[in-house]
């Protein structure tokens, strides 16, 4: 314990050690980058057919960001407990980011054990795991 | 008492030298030869052939039989002369070599320069030298950095990009055309730019992640978690008007189904799908407003924020997790 605890107190400088191991990561980053771009000279994004208001493709999709926001729209039930679905679909992003804002206010009491942590990564989990999913089936959907 | 300096004396010696050097020279051509008979001064004068070279009594001028001032006692005191300063100048060349400050290259002294005006070094290298624990050695310690670099990058190829971008709808579909097809680069341009930005939001996402598991959003860091949520939600704001502007299909109607979204809100929905769309459809004036969001306000507010979070950052450090 004493011994790992000296090992942890142990510092190195901003500059010049902590920026060149940033700029290690950074340089890997730039490499895929770089890459990325050798790729796209030869295998450019593309573009589709001209933006035409009269013709309504027939998938129609929002950026894979949104896609599980737009995917719970279309599940959700038509109606839920005489509110309509929709509100209430477009209601939880919305009171996901404000209470997103307001967590440091809400969840105040400092850890006491290394279990706290996990607890909340599960719950993080589980919310990601569910973004992927809503996001998956929207991409397939 | 010092009437006049070393330097003076020397100075003056060398020009008295040098004076009575050209008199006695020029008082020399000047003066008509007197056994030289054959050559007057009219017959000079005409197109003849020049004189022939005087025989002047050489082994005379070196035993000193001149008559004229430049005799050997006043070549000995002028080359004499000029030697003992020349040995002065040595002697002075190597003692200014021996006491030489040490040399610095020049980026050394032009940070001297600065600092000298500016006084910034000592502020500069505690902020640089600020010591960074062991322990921040881990992977997930290095997502925020890396949106960091991610939105340099947007910078930069989103800058290149909008030198060929027009926003308007006649002509931004084919500026990106311009941009896959003519511009050097450009496709590769893009390409970086649109992936970047994917891996942007990514990054953002796990950097939040992070910050939720190991509890570092709490007390004394929550304004930075408040921040973070504003970077945050500015990141997918620029993916969004982004997203618009090659104006192609896809993109149309990706925006047409987000301004939806936002217009299904209640009490406020309406108003946002107005201000986002400019009036009840997407049009050029919708493309317009998203480019100046995308090119102009995103930037200014994410620079900003950026700028609080790091500071609060680094007033307080990374949150160490039990």
């Amino acid at each position: 314990m004493n011994e790992s605890k000296s090992q942890d107190e142990k510092t190195v400088p901003f500059y010049p050690d902590h920026v060149a191991r940033e700029a290690k990561v950074a340089l890997g980053f730039a490499i895929v980058l770089i890459i990325i771009g050798i790729i796209g000279l030869f295998n450019p994004v593309g573009l589709e057919q001209p933006a035409d208001p009269m013709v309504t493709p027939a998938h129609v999709k929002s950026e894979w960001y949104f896609l599980f926001l737009y995917q719970l729209l279309k599940i959700i039930p038509q109606s839920i407990l005489g509110i309509e679905g929709k509100v209430i679909g477009v209601l939880i992003p919305v009171i996901g980011i404000v209470l997103l804002t307001l967590w440091p206010f809400i969840d105040r009491k400092p850890d006491t054990t290394p279990k706290d942590g996990r607890k909340r990564l599960i719950i993080a989990s589980v919310l990601l795991v569910i973004i992927t999913i809503l996001t998956i089936w929207g991409g397939v959907s | 008492m010092k009437i006049i300096s070393r330097r003076t004396l020397l100075f003056s010696i060398i020009t008295a030298a040098l004076v009575a050097l050209f008199f006695t020279t020029s008082a020399d051509a000047a003066a008509p030869s007197p056994n030289d008979i054959s050559t007057s001064t009219e017959t000079f004068l005409d197109d003849s052939p020049p004189p022939p070279n005087r025989d002047s009594c050489l082994h005379c001028h070196i035993k000193g039989e001149e008559s004229g001032v430049w005799t050997p006692l006043s070549r000995w005191i002028v080359f004499g002369t000029a030697g003992l300063i020349f040995a002065f100048g040595v002697v002075r060349s190597i003692s200014a070599w021996k006491t030489r400050s040490p040399w610095k290259p020049l980026v050394a002294r032009t940070a001297e320069w600065v600092d000298e005006r500016y006084k910034i070094s000592g502020p500069l290298s505690k902020v640089l030298k600020k010591p960074i624990p062991e322990w921040q050695r881990r992977w997930w310690y290095c997502l925020g950095g890396l949106t960091a670099f991610l939105f340099i990058v947007q910078a930069i190829t989103g800058v290149m990009l909008a030198f060929y971008y027009k926003p308007t709808p006649e002509a931004a579909y084919a500026s990106i055309q311009f941009i896959e097809t003519e511009v050097r680069f450009g496709s590769a341009i893009r390409a970086i730019h649109h992936w970047a930005a994917n891996g942007m939001v990514l990054m953002v996402v796990a950097h939040m992640v992070r910050v939720f598991v190991t509890g570092a959003f709490r007390k004394p860091r929550e304004l930075n978690w408040v921040s973070g949520v504003v970077l945050f939600i500015v990141t997918l704001g620029f993916g969004f008007t982004g997203y618009l502007l090659p104006w192609d299909q896809r993109a149309y109607w990706a925006t047409t189904v987000g301004t939806e979204i936002a217009g299904s809100i209640p009490v406020i929905g309406e108003l946002a799908l107005l201000y986002l769309r400019v009036g009840w459809n997407i049009t050029s004036l919708t493309l317009s407003r998203f480019f100046a969001l995308h090119v102009l306000v995103f930037p200014a507010v994410i620079i900003g924020m950026m700028g609080l979070h790091f500071i609060m950052v680094r007033r307080q450090g990374i949150h160490k997790p039990l």
